[in-house]
């Protein structure tokens, strides 16, 4: 325990001078910009020449410094064995690499991540691929993908009740790349004169074997989707179904619609046939109950003439546990800790981990959520700059996360985000039963 | 006798002057803009008033009234973004990160003085009635109303060239004609297939003082479009159209 200690404070401040003699080179090379390159614009034909190959992607690096809750179950789950202080640091890197070769009707697309996480857990790194396929266009009303691929159903801008063959989207920052599943995939389009102007046909196959879409469900399954579009009366609307048992049978619908410039509503709906549920008592004893679960979403997106943007978003997870469910499994964390405190054995603490990886660890593990994102795009003429602020309630225990960020996009291709989150709770409430109070984290990317 | 004859041949030919047919007058500096259906590069520069830049390059399709979509092709953190206009409705697509989002004319997916209305313009005769055109001196001045409340500017004050019809200058207003930012068209350019038209748009606003934003246009070319081009499901695919 000690000497993770020392070799994470050690390495810590190693890695703190490395972030800042970066950031300092950031600096020198971004603000002698504007007078190296203070020619007159110009605008060459050779700059838009297509080639038939494409490499890019983001490297980022993002310290960020947690402040523990030491009384919140989740702490006393995760550090009953060791002792970090009052609050961690992590750094995180992460390069992102695209590629797409081109030919004829044929292109080949890939995304590789990378993580690289130095934490109070020690160093860990993993490459994972997102995203490699092969699309095919014979026109431009067929495309046919085979590989891997995120496909990114449903409207919802936090959450995605209906996206059912995505993984899930992190609500504290929804706009983070995902990696996909293997599918074959098509979309065949048309188009009409009237107030149908698309219709949009997506059939999707999802083949579920060892390591082959690992995550999805259960394997040795061949899994069928279907998304069927339309542009209806200017509302996208959506119907989806999935089927094939790597999950049960569900079915799904959104839509979005603009009601003036400025204030645009969107909605999602999932109803899911014999949902399994498992959850434990507060003794740890294991339960599992089967019913059928709806989902929805209801979000708007509004303007304001001082350019500030309002989305708000109520989610009502039908697979969520309930606030009594929760209970139980935080007094079960706490009868584990104070089993351990009073016995020295972690027997039930590590049953606790088991479950939490398994099921209650999901981002939003419960029922009711409300969503509300305030941003104010380049207050006091500062171009490029936009401050936000990002409220999570659950509804169910009252329980939030409040997280201001502000966003500077002015150099090109380099993009730096402070942000910060507090939460706050009861005890046995989801955001109170968190492992930190408080977060505060600098993301700089740059992408080429 | 001759005099009244006189009068009234002088009036056969003074009428068409005032009978200036604004509709028709605005379909044509549409189309001395741009043809109907087209594809096109830009390069939009947005300038801070301390000289610091940013550059985006953009290929644009665009089919009939109401029908236009552009593809982001740098700087690098927005390349593969795209951006769609059906009539009144329009769309982002950010690759890896989601589906396409709708978003409104008045937003602006590159910041600066252009809103998403400029970046992807229709025809000023989809938009607008013409309510009144002047002549002065060389220019015409046609003062247009919005047709619908979903257009991003109340009213606008375009002067145009008399002899070639195309804008020299645009003034964009509120419902109570207050300024919200003025387009000025330089440098004519042919760009073939007899496509004469302004090749920079510079435009101000009073509501950005001290900024700057530059539109430059590096190539237009007729071209014809499926309507499934213009479709959600497509924005990803824009590029294939290169």
């Amino acid at each position: 325990m000690t000497e993770d200690r020392g070799r994470g404070s050690g390495s810590g401040k190693h890695q703190m001078t490395v972030f800042f003699s970066f950031l300092w080179v950031l600096c020198l090379v971004f603000c002698i910009q504007p007078h190296v390159f203070a020619e007159e614009y110009t605008f060459d034909i050779s700059e838009i020449e297509k080639k038939p190959y494409y490499l890019g992607g983001y490297a980022e690096v993002k310290p960020v410094l947690f402040w523990l809750d030491k009384n919140a179950s989740l702490y006393k789950m995760r550090f009953y064995n060791r002792d970090e202080g009052s609050k961690v640091e992590e750094y995180d890197a992460e390069l992102q690499l695209e590629g797409a070769i081109e030919k004829g009707i044929s292109r080949l697309y890939i995304v590789t991540n990378t993580q690289y996480r130095d934490s109070y857990l020690g160093e860990d790194q993993k490459t994972i691929l997102y995203e490699g396929y092969l699309s095919l266009k014979p026109s431009v009303s067929l495309t046919i993908d085979l590989g891997k691929k995120t496909l990114k159903w449903g409207k919802g801008y936090a959450w995605n009740p209906s996206a059912f063959i995505d993984r899930p989207k992190d609500p504290d920052d929804p706009e983070l790349s995902r990696e996909g599943f293997t599918v074959a995939s098509a979309d065949y389009i048309k188009s009409f004169k009237g107030p149908l102007k698309t219709l949009s046909f997506t059939p999707v196959v999802i083949p579920v074997y060892n390591h082959i879409s690992t995550g999805f469900g259960e394997v040795n399954k061949l899994n069928f989707a279907l998304k069927l579009y339309l542009l209806f009366y200017d509302t996208d609307i959506d119907f989806i179904f999935l089927t094939g048992g790597s999950k049960t049978t569900r079915y799904g619908m959104d839509f979005s619609r603009n009601i003036t410039t400025n204030f645009e509503i969107h909605g999602e709906f999932a109803f899911i046939n014999d949902y399994q549920k498992n959850y434990i008592d507060r003794d740890g004893n294991n339960f599992r109950k089967e019913y059928n679960a709806k989902s929805y979403l209801l979000g708007i997106r509004y303007l304001t003439e001082l350019d500030t943007t309002y989305i708000i978003e109520y989610y009502h997870d039908g697979t969520g546990f309930t606030s009594d469910e929760m209970k139980d499994y935080f007094e079960f964390i706490n009868k584990g800790y104070n089993s351990y405190v009073s016995t020295g054995g972690d027997a039930l603490l590590k049953t606790a981990l088991n479950v939490t990886e398994e099921n209650y660890g999901r981002i939003n593990p419960m029922r009711d959520y409300l969503y509300m994102r305030i941003s104010q795009k380049e207050p006091f003429d500062i171009l490029y700059f936009t401050p936000s602020i990002t409220g999570i309630l659950n509804i169910d225990d009252g329980s939030f996360s409040l997280s201001p960020e502000l966003l500077y996009t002015g150099i090109t291709n380099l993009e730096l985000r402070l942000k910060t989150a507090f939460i706050a709770g009861e005890r046995e409430s989801e955001y109170g039963e968190k492992q930190n109070d408080c977060r505060a984290e600098l993301r700089i990317r740059y992408y080429f | 006798m001759p005099k009244i004859f006189g009068f009234i041949l002088v009036l056969m030919t003074a009428l068409p002057a005032y009978a200036i047919d604004g509709t028709e007058l605005l379909k044509q500096i549409d189309r001395n803009l741009n043809p109907e259906s087209y594809e096109s590069y830009r390069k939009l520069i947005n300038i801070e008033p301390g000289g610091r830049k940013k550059e985006y390059t953009l290929f644009t399709v665009k089919k009939g009234l109401d029908k236009v979509a552009a593809l982001f092709l740098s700087p690098a953190s927005e390349k593969g973004r795209s951006t769609l206009r059906l009539g009144d409705n329009m769309w982002l697509y950010i690759p890896n990160v989601g589906k396409p989002i709708r978003i409104t004319s008045l937003q602006s997916v590159v910041g600066g003085v252009f809103n998403n209305s400029d970046i992807l313009q229709l025809d000023y005769a989809a938009e607008y009635h013409v309510e009144k055109v002047e002549e002065k001196g060389s220019e015409y001045i046609l003062h247009l109303k919005a047709k619908t409340r979903t257009v991003a500017y109340d009213r606008i004050r375009l002067r145009a060239d008399k002899n070639k019809k195309i804008p020299t200058k645009i003034e964009c207003l509120t419902e109570k004609n207050l300024l919200i930012k003025t387009l000025y068209f330089k440098e004519a350019k042919d760009f073939g297939e007899e496509i004469i038209r302004p090749s920079v748009i510079e435009t101000d606003s009073p509501l950005y003082k001290g900024y700057k934003s530059i539109m430059i246009y590096a190539k237009i070319k007729k071209r014809s479009f499926r309507d499934e081009v213009f479709t959600l499901t497509f924005m990803p695919n824009i590029e294939s159209l290169r």
